[in-house]
């Protein structure tokens, strides 16, 4: 079984390892519909510009342990980014490739939150995976 | 009305029976029968009466009753209807009210209805009015929308450009961060090595003592200095001597603890700071460890590199209670080590501390001697071993010191050479020597050559050979007249460098000798190479080429290939008539040391030269 449950008492660190701990079997394509459904969300806020960049630099900081994430396309279109994320996570197991997404979904997320606040940040995660994204109710209270 | 009827009636029949009573009386049996008979009828016809009479008053009772129920009624019914009346009256009235009201209302109505006109004329226009204004709305509603897309988009952009903006902001102030933590490292780290610097060491050593000092405990500093690695890094090039100075740093990370520090001085010197020792034989221990790591050969670039160290080894808190001390004390341990034969260690002394401060005192003085003109040079001279002329000399600077007397190259040549001195006091023998020769020229003295003693830093000097031409027209000294005297190491180090500057001093006129000859390292196919012209067999071959076979074979060997080279060989170092005799034998050339004379003054020299009188030759 794929484990890549990472221990943090954010929310939202809880929220994007619930999700990828959900994800046993074809890791990479859970985990580009992952990415696609927040890049909706949050393409309508900061645009595809803004998501770019964002991704880019998660991309970069994430490189420093998992060197294997490699960005092919730079500024391409978020599709390219997400074809070439793929490739990278199909050519590793699937618990690197779990414990890599999670990690890129948590410096992404965690830049995001740095520049827009938890609260909303935790927020577009919801909206983007809906009940995909729930926690235990208990764990709720860690970020009020 | 009844009852009286009835009351009459009775009262008609009372008035007839009397009479009928009284008729009876006088008639009767049968008349009397008959009237009571009659009267009994009649008043069973009577009775019969009065009870129908009664029957009747009763039902005429009854029917009064009835028609008292009926008055009763029919008063209740005009009182009804007198109600009724009344309020068919009042209804009549309410009704003419009603209809006043109507009529009003009616009216009011039709005012209401004009003015309802009114208003829906108003209205209409209203209507219109606001179709019109809804078209507007609409109108505005569409422009709104759209600017509302206009700026939702515009939103996007405004967060896409503040995220860009600020991503790029964290990427900057990372590559700044970045910038700082590699200046710091820089200046706390040697650039080649990355091992700590003298300023790193510095801090950690006066962390590290005062630890010592709260806690009792000693600690040990080390000053390490490879031996004749300038050979290394002139002969194989500093690419080399660089990595082999990474290699050696990186042997001796790996005999160190974590807590200790091991930094780079700079050149070739390494310092050592072991944090925490039990014992001064811990420090020996890790020297010993050290010295046998470094001596492993290294592997550089195809080449098979060995060197040594010598290490000086001091000892908080015997040797010194601060960092300066304890890295100067080291330092001094350290050419002790050197001068006890290279590759090994020792313990600082407190009389190391004299000969220290005495080089110290040396160099001091070395800085202001050219000035006050305090050097001299002596010549030795150079004899044909067949005539016994003087065909040249050797210039062997003399140091005149106004406290300590005359003192040899040996005593402070080195210290020259390290204080970077070498270069002027070089350039001085030289322009002396170049004057010398031509005063000796100008007095027509023998045609000799005067040969002038060439450092490894003089030889590498970017100005050498520019200050050799300057120095030749300055004097107006021809240059076959001058002779210059260099190391085979010195050639060695860098042989495709040397080859072309002995060949620019070749093409001169200059000629080359090769001094200490058989004590260095030649290749013989550069010596082939190379426009030598003389080779210096070297004094410690002479010595004893009397008495050691070994020796003489190779003086032997030397001369034979000096011959077949097609180069003059002389000797060093010629003591007694039976070493002159002996390189006689062997077919030497030429021969120098004290049998013939030893380094004299420029005049003792030139009265020999006017003389042409040498003491070996006279006996």
């Amino acid at each position: 079984m794929v484990f890549c449950m990472e221990k943090s008492d954010l929310l939202r660190h809880q929220i994007i390892n619930n999700l990828m701990a959900q994800r046993t079997e074809k890791v990479a394509d859970a985990a580009i519909i992952i990415w696609e459904q927040m890049a909706t969300q949050i393409i309508l806020i900061i645009g595809q510009g803004g998501f770019n960049s964002l991704y880019e630099r998660s991309l970069f900081l994430t490189q420093s342990t998992f060197p294997w994430l490699s960005a092919n396309s730079t500024a391409s279109p978020t599709g390219q980014w997400f074809a070439d994320l793929k490739k990278c996570f199909e050519g590793q197991s699937p618990a690197q490739a779990c414990e890599a997404n999670s990690l890129l979904l948590i410096t992404f997320t965690d830049i995001l939150a740095s520049l827009i606040g938890e609260q909303l940040t935790t927020s577009i995660l919801r909206s983007s995976w809906g009940n995909s994204a729930l926690v235990g109710p208990g764990k709720e209270f860690k970020n009020e | 009305m009844n009852r009286n009827d009835n009351d009459d009636t009775s009262n008609a029949s009372d008035s007839g029976q009397p009479g009928v009573t009284s008729q009876h009386k006088d008639s009767l049996p049968e008349n009397y029968k008959k009237y009571i008979k009659r009267r009994e009828s009649t008043v069973i016809a009577s009775e019969e009466a009065v009870i129908s009479r009664e029957k009747l008053a009763t039902a005429r009772e009854e029917a009064a009753h009835v028609r008292e129920n009926a008055a009763d009624l029919r008063e209740q019914t005009a009182t009804s209807r007198e109600e009724a009346a009344h309020q068919r009256e009042t209804k009549a009235a309410s009704r003419e009210n009603a209809a006043h009201l109507r009529e009003g209302n009616a009216s009011s109505r039709e005012d209401a209805a004009h003015l309802r006109e009114g208003d829906a004329n108003s209205r209409e226009e209203a209507a219109n009015q606001r179709e019109g204004e809804a078209s507007s709305m609409i109108y505005e509603a569409e422009t709104i929308q759209a600017a509302s897309d206009d700026h939702v988009t515009m939103l996007q952009q405004a967060n896409a450009h503040l995220v860009i903006a600020t991503i790029e902001a964290q990427k900057l102030a990372e590559q700044v961060q970045m910038a700082k933590d590699q200046l710091d490292h820089l200046a706390h780290h040697d650039a080649l090595t990355d091992l700590p610097n003298r300023m790193l060491l510095q801090d950690r050593l006066k962390q590290a003592i005062e630890l010592a000092r709260r806690q009792g405990r000693q600690l040990a500093v080390m000053f390490m200095d490879l031996d004749r690695f300038k050979h290394i890094n002139d002969s194989l090039g500093h690419p080399v001597g660089d990595q082999l100075l990474q290699s050696v740093a990186q042997r001796l990370l790996a005999c160190v603890r974590h807590s200790d520090t091991i930094s780079r001085q700079g050149g070739d010197e390494f310092v050592l700071l072991l944090s925490f020792i039990e014992h001064a034989e811990d420090a020996a221990l890790s020297a010993q460890k050290m010295l046998a790591s470094i001596s492993q050969p290294h592997h550089i670039e195809g080449h098979e590199l060995h060197i040594n160290v010598s290490i000086g080894i001091s000892i908080y808190p015997d040797d010194g209670r601060d960092a300066e001390t304890l890295i100067k004390c080291a330092d001094t341990a350290m050419y002790h080590a050197k001068e006890s034969g290279r590759n090994n260690y020792k313990f600082f002394e407190q009389g190391m501390n004299d000969r220290a401060v005495q080089r110290q005192s040396i160099e001091a003085d070395l800085r202001g001697a050219l000035e006050r003109q305090e050097f001299v040079l002596y010549y030795q001279p150079k004899i044909n071993l067949h005539s016994g002329a003087i065909v040249g000399v050797e210039a062997l600077i003399r140091w005149r010191h106004p406290e300590r007397g005359l003192i040899l190259p040996t005593q402070f040549v080195s210290i020259a050479e390290d204080c970077g001195l070498i270069l002027p006091i070089g350039r001085w023998v030289l322009r002396e020597a170049c004057l010398q020769a031509r005063i000796w020229q100008q007095a027509e003295l023998p045609q000799i050559t005067v040969a002038v003693n060439t450092s490894a830093l003089e030889f590498r000097d970017k100005d050498f050979l520019a200050n050799i031409r300057a120095t030749l027209v300055e004097t107006c000294l021809e240059p076959i007249h001058l002779e210059l005297e260099l190391t085979e190491s010195l050639l060695m180090q860098d042989a495709e460098s040397s080859d072309s500057v002995l060949h620019a001093l070749s093409d001169m006129g200059i000629k080359l000798a090769i001094d200490d000859f058989g004590t260095g390292y030649s290749s013989l196919s550069y010596l082939r190479q190379f426009p030598i012209d003389t080779l210096k067999i070297d004094q410690s071959f002479v010595n004893d080429m009397t008495s050691n076979a070994d020796d003489a074979t190779i003086v032997s060997a030397v001369i034979s290939m000096g011959k077949s080279l097609n180069k003059q060989v002389i000797a060093e170092g010629v003591e007694t008539s039976e070493q002159s005799a002996f390189l006689l034998a062997l077919h030497c050339d030429e021969g120098q040391g004290c049998y013939f004379g030893c380094a004299m003054t420029a005049e003792a020299l030139t009265s020999l030269l006017k003389t042409g009188v040498l003491l070996s030759f006279t006996d």
